[in-house]
């Protein structure tokens, strides 16, 4: 399960994920990524209620991270330790812009 | 002394009779007296206060054979709270009742639309139908769908419980007038199974059916060859303790469709053990009793032979989930040793081995239990491996079955995640490569170890061969730009996991996980 909350308006998006991103998720996900990506400058994946994190779903990121290089910026906010993990396994915490300055304090 | 009473009491006749007691009980030593009320159609209060009045010289009173509507004045008036008052049994006839139903303590008839009542064959039938009640409510209670009986009747010389079921039909009647069912009957059949033996029972509360499958083991094992007797014995009292329900006689005829709900009757044989019990009384129900004479189950079901021998088989795949035919065959052979061990026995105690007909019966059962015991280790058996076919809509089920296997290991939540992960990855590369463009079958199969906590998991399919552990990892050093979109879902597979094995043997693509808890 998957919910998407979304919010754009000039050019600036925040898509807000809650559940988990997978086989399943993915592909919804990248469809409805589509239909806004068009004149999009500013992408902001807010992470916090994403737990769960397969290949499909590192796929869309990826491929929304290099779209984004050519017209914009984009950028991962408050990813969790799970998700967290999977990212610097893959080398993903090393191509995305991660920002977790609003997570609570773990320690 | 017993004194009858007959038709109407009121204030019209109640001093002659009060007359006609006084007469009777004169010289009477005793201080208690009976009233047999079977005859009593009517009481009014003067009779009630002529009870009372004899009461005060005889104690110990009490009132039987009381119908319904003089028992509801008893219970009004508070004479049932004073003294013993026991209600007449309602006469119930089954002539040419239809017999829906039939249990090891007794037969179950329809009586109308809406009722059936279970009679009773053996002579303490009273403490039978109490028991019975009695478990039904426990069973009910842990969320068991069953029926409850809500009278005691008389039916000939025997008791009987009836019980509401409306519209009912068993699943041995649909699975001979409707067979496209069968399926539908086998998937209903297996999940109340389920539900059945992962229901704890408090301790104490039944039974424990490996002290009765113990008794038939060591009855059988004078009969048998020395070491296979011996054999037998120690395989049985080997089977660990378990607190799970189980039927003790759940076949077909014992499970009603009432409108949509599904539900288990005849309860009287509810115990706690190991699903091996149940399984071998299965195997009896749909094979062992008509192993030698086809026709004992087209008798006793409704539905023939072939019908029965392909219940059982899909019965038992289902619930192990898998359709591996070896594991099916390892399972069922368990089964057959508990089963031919109470044929075996059964036959022994009701006909004695001077009977050729029972001779005969017990050298063919005897035989086939020998070498099951031979190549038998032991009893147990895991419901570790599933098979599906390879697409990912099964993905959910297989992630399901994995993380049922994983409850009985201390599993931190992130450990568990991994799992789920790594299965997700395996099983969708599996579901879109294996087979393409045909369809082909996967199966899976956790096991838990000690030494160190581990859980294994298995994938074998039998597609092309493919390791998918001889691709180069990919290049982490390379910018978003450079980096490839796929191919991660395996190395991330083995950076979770502790060790990540492939081999191709018979035909078999087998690609082993272990994650260390």
């Amino acid at each position: 399960m998957l919910t998407t909350k979304k919010s754009i308006e000039n050019g600036t998006a925040v898509f807000a994920l809650e559940g988990s991103l997978d086989t399943f998720t993915a592909p919804v996900l990248e469809e409805e990524l589509k239909t806004v990506m068009d004149g999009l400058t500013d992408l902001t994946f807010d992470l916090a209620g994403l737990d769960y994190i397969s290949s499909m779903g590192l796929r869309v990121i990826l491929s929304t991270q290099k779209i984004m290089n050519k017209q914009g910026k984009m950028k991962v906010t408050n990813v969790c330790e799970t998700v967290m993990e999977i990212f610097e396994i893959t080398g993903f915490s090393d191509i995305l812009t991660i920002d977790n300055g609003n997570l609570p304090d773990r320690t | 002394m017993t004194i009858k009473l007959t038709g109407s009491i009121d204030s019209n006749n109640v001093n002659d009779f009060e007359n006609e007691l006084i007469a009777k009980l004169q010289g009477y030593g005793g201080q208690s007296v009976e009233f047999d009320a079977s005859s009593l159609d009517y009481i009014s209060s003067a009779g009630l206060r002529l009870i009372l009045r004899i009461r005060k010289q005889f104690p110990v009173m009490s009132v039987t054979g009381v119908n319904s509507d003089i028992y509801e004045i008893f219970e009004m008036t508070g004479f049932t709270e004073m003294m013993k008052v026991e209600k007449a049994y309602r006469v119930v006839s089954i002539e040419g009742c239809e017999e829906i139903g039939r249990g090891a303590n007794g037969k179950i008839y329809r009586i109308d639309r809406d009722n059936v009542v279970k009679v009773y064959k053996n002579a303490n039938a009273l403490s039978d139908i109490q028991h019975e009640r009695e478990v039904a409510k426990l069973a009910l209670i842990l969320g068991i769908p069953t029926a409850i009986s809500y009278d005691v009747v008389k039916v000939g010389d025997s008791y009987g419980s009836v019980f509401e079921l409306l519209n009912a039909r068993s699943f041995s009647k649909i699975l001979s007038t409707e067979p496209e069912k069968f399926d539908w009957c086998v998937k209903e059949y297996v999940d109340l199974l389920k539900k059945i033996h992962s229901t704890v029972v408090p301790e104490g509360k039944l039974p424990d059916m490996k002290e009765t499958a113990l008794t038939w083991a060591e009855f059988v094992k004078d009969y048998l060859p020395a070491e296979a007797g011996e054999k037998l014995v120690k395989m049985v009292k080997d089977v660990p303790h378990d607190d799970h329900m189980i039927h003790g006689d759940y076949h077909t005829k014992n499970v009603e469709l009432q409108n949509d709900e599904v539900l288990l009757i005849d309860m009287d044989t509810l115990a706690v053990g190991h699903p091996v019990f149940e399984l071998g009384s299965m195997f009896n129900s749909y094979i062992g009793f008509s192993e030698l004479d086809h026709n004992v189950v087209k008798k006793f079901q409704g539905f023939d032979y072939e019908t029965s021998q392909r219940f059982w088989h899909d019965t038992l795949s289902g619930y192990l989930g898998t359709t591996c035919e070896t594991k099916i065959r390892e399972v069922e052979d368990k089964a057959r040793i508990i089963g031919y061990t109470r044929l075996i026995r059964r036959t022994i105690r009701r006909k004695g081995l001077e009977d050729e007909s029972a001779r005969a019966e017990v050298g063919f059962w005897k035989a086939r239990l020998v070498e099951l015991i031979e190549k038998t280790d032991n009893l147990t058996f895991s419901f570790n491996e599933m098979e599906v076919e390879a697409v990912i809509e099964n993905l959910p089920e297989v992630q399901k079955f994995v993380s049922e296997r994983l409850k009985s290991a201390e599993c931190l939540p992130k450990a568990k995640m991994q799992i789920s992960l790594a299965v997700e990855e395996i099983f969708v590369n599996i579901s879109n490569y294996a087979y393409k463009p045909d369809k082909g079958t996967a199966s899976v199969r956790v096991e838990v170890k000690e030494d160190p906590v581990s859980v294994v998991i298995t994938f074998i399919d039998h597609g092309v061969p493919y390791d998918p552990l001889a691709k180069d990892d990919p290049d982490l050093s390379l910018p978003a730009e450079m980096r490839e979109i796929g191919g991660l879902g395996i190395f991330v597979t083995k950076k979770i996991m502790d060790d990540v094995a492939y081999a191709y043997r018979d035909g078999q693509n087998i690609l082993t996980l272990t994650k260390n808890l």
